[in-house]
């Protein structure tokens, strides 16, 4: 997966969207970069990702399992149920610089993960 | 699975018990008999299954935000539903009114009615959650029984306490006792609000500004009592000023509603 897609972004941006790998590609025109979360076992695959500081950004979360999974983050504040086998979309942010973890409610022990801003 | 089945019904069903109490106690308190609660728990428990049933579909709406619409659209709708009704409260708030109650003979007249609404849109959206969960985990063998005896104890301890507040509310009596269960539901209106603002802000409809504040530190959310506060009140650690300014704006139209209600008779 690789990144594109921000507009105007100051280069150095743009060079350290390009390294996280989680990023998704998105359509030239669109302004919000977009980061995808796949979920497997009830574990969060990456575990941790990686998006600029002070920009939204989209976050497609595609649940892999057959049972369903609730993505929640008090930190994001953020809470959302995603059916079994099937994808869903939520945006995050601005954020300021920091960690910021999201777990599933359904599973929390195993479900764990991080969104680390910078 | 056992904890997380208790945590998480708990959580769901915390909300609407709260909220029930306090129209339970309103209702009591003007005189009214609760005709209108069977009403409104079937009618919220049949709607919670239709979303739970269609939550793949909705959820797929306007590109993926159709869950954040839905739910939107439920809590706005129990803040709208909650401020006729304080108006009809702030009219039974007057001496003469609670001197004389009126007979519960139109229980299920507007009054009844927008209670049972508000009961109804409550649990169609903490029920809907609740039975996506049960749904996907009660068939996974020897999980089946962890999650039915988890459910159990987190549904028990919410209703317990519903019945705790309820039971703290109903004594409270004269003027300035009948009007803490309207402050409190003043906040449910302010937080349904907020948590509308939230949702719309989560689909990207509205903008997400900077959080005005963070206590997480002082009261994490996940703690006992952030989580029995944000039940109660919504309390949120960290709130963007979108979600402040609702939150007044809602408690705010239901005080006025039950002062004007209250001039009016």
């Amino acid at each position: 997966m690789v990144c594109t897609g921000r507009r105007n972004s100051p280069p150095g941006l743009l060079r350290g969207l390009a390294l996280a790998p989680t990023l998704a590609a998105t359509s030239l025109l669109a302004a919000t970069p977009v980061v995808e979360i796949e979920i497997r076992d009830h574990l969060f695959f990456p575990p941790e990702i990686e998006v600029p500081a002070d920009t939204k950004v989209k976050l497609i979360v595609k649940n892999l399992d057959p049972t369903p999974e609730e993505f929640e983050s008090y930190e994001l504040n953020r809470e959302k149920v995603i059916s079994g086998n099937s994808q869903t979309v939520i945006f995050i942010g601005p954020l300021p610089p920091g960690e910021y973890p999201f777990f599933g409610e359904f599973n929390p022990k195993t479900a764990q993960g991080k969104v680390l801003v910078k | 699975m056992l904890l997380t089945s208790v945590l998480l019904i708990l959580q769901e069903t915390l909300e609407a018990a709260l909220l029930i109490s306090m129209l339970a106690v309103v209702a009591l308190h003007a005189g009214r008999r609760l005709l209108w609660l069977p009403w409104g728990l079937v009618a919220g428990g049949v709607l919670a299954l239709v979303y739970a049933a269609n939550m793949q579909q909705i959820s797929e709406w306007f590109d993926y935000i159709g869950q954040e619409l839905t739910n939107a659209l439920l809590q706005l709708s129990i803040t709208l539903v909650l401020v006729p009704l304080a108006w009809m409260l702030g009219r039974g708030l007057t001496a003469a009114a609670a001197a004389a109650p009126r007979p519960g003979a139109a229980a299920l007249s507007g009054y009844g009615l927008l209670c049972a609404l508000a009961v109804m849109l409550a649990v169609t959206r903490e029920g809907a959650e609740i039975l996506v969960f049960l749904g996907g985990f009660l068939g996974q063998g020897e999980q089946t029984q962890a999650v039915l005896v988890g459910s159990g104890i987190g549904f028990g301890i919410g209703v317990s306490v519903g019945l705790l507040l309820f039971s703290a509310l109903l004594p409270l009596q004269g003027a300035r006792g009948r009007w803490v269960p309207v402050i409190l539901l003043a906040l449910v209106g302010g937080n349904m609000l907020s948590q509308a603002a939230l949702q719309l802000i989560q689909a990207d409809w509205l903008q997400s500004g900077p959080a005005l504040w963070d206590s997480s530190v002082w009261l994490p959310e996940h703690s006992v009592a952030g989580r029995l506060l944000y039940a109660l009140a919504g309390y949120e650690s960290s709130p963007t000023a979108t979600q402040a300014v609702c939150y007044l704006a809602g408690a705010l139209a239901i005080l006025s509603a039950t002062l004007a209600g209250r001039r009016v008779s």
